[in-house]
């Protein structure tokens, strides 16, 4: 069955002072998969912007902002229409081991390199490289069940607590404080797994609520991860639950990391101090608008 | 080979014998036997047949000529902002017309050839995938630009001013030793030499028949406009300059000057509406084509370095947009890696269909184990040089350097193979210059001396005829870096054999 | 025309005559205390006043003497207006702008530079406290000299125009306003030998006594002067002869635009107020509150200038 999911993402940044120039890159244009097309977007900007569309490096869809008149205040509302195909469940025609698939390495090299090496937040540290040998594959594992293992063990390990890190922090602040936000978990993951010499990249997006499967804490703002998963492809798991990407993750941007996939992500003349910025989110199922939750914090732009 | 144009020897004034070619290097001017190299003996003898006296007066006005007119190069570290002349040898380097036309059509071929590569690295990436290039050579260069990915410039051209070096060996066959393709410079010295040597040997210019260099600027700017967005009939060009502290800035100067361009700093630009815009007293002037002389890093702040100062913000969404032409692109830089260097007779093969009409200097790939081993065995006799992966070490003249620099070198290499490359040491060709040593009297000696023909890519190649000649000043030496006392020479290219 | 480029040019020709005015104010007032009996004008206060900067002065040192008062005017890092300073504000504003300016007087403003860079007290009592401000004065006049036979008469022109002819008249107008103000002397004292002495280093500290001579004759008067430093129509010094000189280069670099017509109206309302004082009516009226009125003015060009053509950050 096929599903179609409103949202309505709204940020909003206050400045202490008057800033008179602000250039922006915004990510909130979900871009298509197999499972998933972008059938509404609308892209509204206050105080209004010069708004230009374009692709960057990973395929991602990108707005510029650029806004020229002084303004205290910034509001980026994106409202998207989108459609999600039910995932299915079909077993993979080949389940090959690590022996079998690290033959190919060469190859796979080439084509995902981005994805299998150190990147900003995700650097190859001594303390990443303890904890992937503590959790290494053998060589007869099925590269599938391995992946699924690693998800679901980060899930376990290490605790879900907003403020244990920052939007900044890398794998090592998570690491370090044995906690962190969906965005941490992603990372981590995704360090084991190239570690491990498998292709995985982070994934930005929305979590609609279903079931039991309520965005954790307040945001429905969420990060998960993609892995090349030999005979399925490039397959979401979302390290933060411990599961498989669902037809309720709502995919808007992929990369190395976070750093590659910001949601706004630009400069400013004017304010020199740390403003505050809120966030509200509105997802609804079949068009629906259902219950908003909001969720604010400092944050940098 | 010439011979039925030159002219007796036997006539060679006296002042020629006191001239020794250097052992071991090829002489520009001079045959080993002392008799001079008939293609271009004519300047030969005119040089010579000054003799040294009036050949040192020519030189103390062209270096008065140079002081008055500014052509000056601002030296890092000196605080007080003293600007110094760029030493200018009197005694010009000719080249032939024949020697020239292989050159030329070898320039052209290479400059489509790195062209080709950063627009296939940036977009599908087949040499890549077809495994003829490393493809972690490319994404681990410090220069390589995700933000290229997805500005298709016009007529797909990336490089718009090359400037490739070009060394002459002992057998005296001319080969690349390296490519510039980022913001190279050179060419305003070029330009003033010539300039100056028209007015203090006009006679010999016009009987030789050298080949004009004021071309050039007219080119530059005929290039730079047909690389306007489209739709653009008349375009606005502007120079980026990183403003009077940068060591290049009388170049910028003086090419803005000469042809006609607004000479811009970062905080005069302004990207509104996703254009670029100069911000004049009477309003904003729409830029179209923004020849940068700065570095990518610093180019636009949203997508590069946040902190910098001499770029402009939006930038590259205005290119995104199509709207202005950033001139020479984003990440060219992946093409001149020293490493990446080694691969590009592959590329002409692979772009072109052709063998290389010059070749490279040997350039050894330390990240390959058998050669490295192979290199480390005899490091001093190599020149080791970092690629753009290395962590910023400097280049090593294997011959030159002590036991102890050599050692640590071995550590570095062992440590990070990926980040260096060497090549044989080459001994570059000599060109008979005016020195004076120890205060004693002036004369005639050889000089090592390279060369650095520039390219420009419009919506066709054109090279400069000739390019800088820069020449070591100090006996012995190789390095010709204006930094490090190198000089320049006037460099001719003759029109036919005289 | 770069906006960066106009307020560079505009800076380079202020402090030039900044530095050029100070010059010659030193020149002339040395000569003037070495002439007069000891005592008889309070040292070096009254330069200090006349360029207005006896506060910054204050704050640096104590007391006004010799030695301190040549250093402040003319080394002291800690005064921006210093000649050295200003010296350097235009170098640097030059060296960004050799686009624009012919190397010749490229040349010769980074020689007067490195020359100055090198300066210490020393130096200036060697020279000879007269002798070294008359050269630098005459340097100063070569640099305008170059100026004047090089620059081709465009907008960069005007601008250099505009920022120097705005430095004049606040300099004129504040040197009246110290003599009258701050040196009026006892009225016993008007007409006395030291304040005809006083009048007559005014005029000279313009390089206006020959002229005024030729206009009034000989007999010093303040009618007359002021009639002469504020109203004359010729004398390059004087304030409405620079005010309009202002406003006719801003006539010319408006008419390079869409506007037309200037786009500073003060400068407009000033020159025409100038065109019509006379030196009765503003000193029955108050001479002071005159003066200060210009130099609100001028400052209000300042700004206008800024908002309209200058600012480019």
């Amino acid at each position: 069955m096929t599903m179609r999911f409103r949202i309505r993402h709204v940020t909003k940044y206050d400045y202490p002072e008057p800033v008179y120039e602000s250039h922006n890159e915004v990510r909130l244009k979900p871009r298509d998969s197999t499972h998933q097309r972008t059938i509404g977007f609308r892209l509204d900007v206050n105080p209004p912007a010069a708004i230009a569309e374009y692709h960057d490096a990973f395929g991602n869809i990108v707005h510029a902002l650029s806004i020229h008149k002084p303004h205290r205040e910034l509001t980026v509302m994106a409202d998207s229409l989108i459609e999600h195909d039910e995932i299915p469940d079909i077993a993979p025609p080949r389940n090959p081991s690590f022996a079998e698939f690290l033959i190919d390495d060469e190859l796979r090299a080439q084509e995902e390199y981005d994805f299998l090496y150190p990147s900003r937040y995700v650097p190859f540290s001594d303390q990443l490289k303890r904890l992937f040998w503590m959790q290494h594959p053998k060589p007869d594992q099925p590269v599938a069940d391995y992946v699924a293992r690693i998800v679901a063990w980060v899930r376990d390990q290490f605790a879900y607590e907003p403020g244990a890190t920052n939007v900044h922090s890398d794998v090592n602040q998570v690491l370090a404080t044995g906690a962190g936000v969906c965005q941490d978990f992603a990372h981590l993951t995704i360090g084991l797994l190239r570690l491990a010499g498998v292709p995985a990249r982070y994934a930005s997006g929305y979590l609609a609520p279903r079931g039991r499967l309520r965005p954790v804490g307040s945001q429905a703002s969420h990060a998960w991860i993609e892995v090349m998963v030999p005979g399925r492809g490039w397959t979401g798991f979302d390290p933060t639950h411990g599961c498989i990407a669902t037809d309720h993750h709502l995919r808007i941007a992929v990369g190395r990391d976070y750093g590659d996939v910001p949601p706004l992500h630009g400069v400013y003349r004017g304010a020199s101090s740390v403003h505050r910025m809120g966030v509200t989110l509105d997802i609804s199922e079949d068009g629906d608008p259902g219950p908003a939750s909001t969720d604010s914090g400092a944050n940098q732009q | 080979m010439a011979t039925e144009n030159a002219r007796p020897t036997n006539s060679m004034p006296p002042v020629s014998a006191a001239y020794h070619p250097a052992e071991g290097a090829f002489d520009e001017m001079f045959r080993p036997d002392g008799s001079a190299r008939p293609e271009c003996s004519a300047v030969t003898e005119a040089v010579f047949g000054r003799g040294v006296d009036e050949l040192s007066k020519i030189h103390a006005s062209a270096e008065r000529m140079l002081l008055r007119s500014g052509v000056t190069f601002n030296v890092y570290g000196e605080s007080a902002g003293a600007e110094r002349i760029f030493p200018f040898d009197v005694v010009p380097r000719a080249i032939d017309s024949p020697t020239w036309a292989t050159l030329e059509s070898g320039l052209i071929q290479r400059v489509k050839a790195l062209n080709a590569f950063v627009a296939d690295v940036y977009g599908e990436g087949n040499i890549l995938k077809d495994g003829i290039v490393p493809r972690d050579l490319i994404m681990d260069s410090s220069q390589y630009r995700r933000g290229a990915i997805g500005i298709a410039p016009p007529h797909g051209v990336f490089i718009t001013v090359a400037g490739i070096d070009l060394v002459r060996d002992a057998a005296g066959n001319f080969c690349v030793l390296e490519d510039n393709v980022r913001t190279p410079s050179g060419v305003s010295y070029v330009i003033e030499n010539r300039l100056m040597l028209a007015r203090l040997m006009p006679d010999l210019l016009r009987e030789c028949r050298v080949k004009s260099v004021e071309r050039y600027l007219a080119d530059l700017l005929e290039s730079l406009a047909e690389l306007a967005p489209a739709g653009i009939d008349h375009p606005t060009i502007a120079l980026l300059t990183p403003g009077p502290y940068n060591s290049a800035f009388f170049e910028h100067v003086f090419l803005s000057q000469r042809m006609g361009i607004e000479l811009v700093e970062g905080r005069d630009l302004v990207c509104m509406d996703h254009k670029l815009w100069m911000k004049t007293v009477y309003g904003p002037k729409r830029v179209h084509v923004l020849y940068r002389r700065i570095d990518d890093d610093f180019l636009d702040p949203v997508v590069f370095r946040p902190d910098s100062m001499l770029g402009v913000s939006g930038l590259t969404a205005a290119m995104h947009a199509g709207a202005v032409t950033v001139a020479n692109g984003i990440g060219t830089g992946v093409a001149d890696d020293k490493a990446v260097f080694a691969y590009t007779p592959q590329m002409i093969r692979y772009y072109l269909g052709e063998q290389p009409i010059i070749p490279i200097v040997d350039t050894h790939l330390l990240r390959e184990h058998d050669v490295r081993a192979k290199v480390l065995l005899n490091l001093d006799r190599y020149v080791v040089k970092p690629t753009g992966a290395s962590g910023g070490y400097g280049v090593v003249i294997g011959p030159r350097a002590s036991d102890e620099e050599l050692a640590k070198l071995r550590t570095v290499i062992e440590r990070d193979p990926k980040g260096f490359i060497a090549q044989p040491m080459i001994t570059l060709s000599t060109h008979p210059t005016l020195v004076t040593q120890n205060g004693g009297a002036p004369k005639l000696a050889p000089r090592h001396v390279d060369l650095r023909p520039f390219v420009l890519m419009g919506a066709k190649p054109r090279v400069l005829a000739g390019g800088l000649t820069r020449v070591a000043l100090r006996e012995g030496t190789l390095i010709v870096n204006s930094s490090q006392g190198g000089g320049s020479k006037d460099t001719w290219v003759l029109e036919a054999p005289c | 025309m770069l906006r960066r480029v106009a307020s560079q040019l505009f800076w380079t020709a202020r402090n030039l005559e900044r530095a050029e005015w100070r010059a010659r104010l030193v020149n002339v007032n040395y000569h003037l205390l070495v002439e007069s009996p000891a005592g008889a004008i309070e040292g070096w206060t009254p330069l200090l006043a006349i360029t207005g900067d006896l506060d910054l002065y204050v704050t640096l040192y104590e007391t006004p003497a010799e030695q301190s008062v040549l250093e402040f005017f003319t080394l002291d890092d800690a005064n921006p207006s210093s000649i050295r300073r200003c010296i350097g504000y235009a170098r640097e504003n030059c060296r960004a702008l050799r686009n624009c300016i012919s190397s010749e007087m490229w040349a010769e403003i980074n020689s007067l530079y490195l020359d100055a860079n090198g300066w210490t007290y020393d130096t200036l009592q060697a020279a000879g406290i007269f002798e070294f401000f008359q050269d630098l004065r005459n340097r100063f006049y070569l640099v305008s000299g170059i100026v004047e036979s090089t620059m081709p008469r465009g907008a960069a022109y005007d601008f250099l125009t505009i920022g120097r002819t705005l430095e004049a008249a606040e300099n004129v107008t504040r040197m009246l306003d110290a003599k009258y103000h701050f040196l009026l002397p006892h009225p016993d004292d008007v007409g006395s030998q030291l304040d005809l002495q006083q009048w007559a280093a005014v005029l000279r500290s313009a390089s206006a006594l020959e002229a005024y001579i030729g206009t009034f004759g000989n007999a010093m008067n303040i009618e007359h002067v002021v009639d002469f430093l504020l109203f004359d129509k010729s004398f390059p010094r004087a304030a409405r002869y620079s005010i309009d000189r202002l406003d006719a280069a801003l006539e010319r670099v408006a008419s390079g635009g869409k506007e037309g017509a200037s786009q500073i109206p003060t400068a407009r309302t000033l020159a025409s107020r100038l065109r019509s004082g006379s030196a009765p009516g503003v000193i029955k009226d108050g001479l002071h509150e005159y003066l200060l009125g210009i130099q609100d003015d001028c400052a209000k060009i300042g700004g206008e200038l800024f908002a309209k053509y200058l600012r480019f950050e």
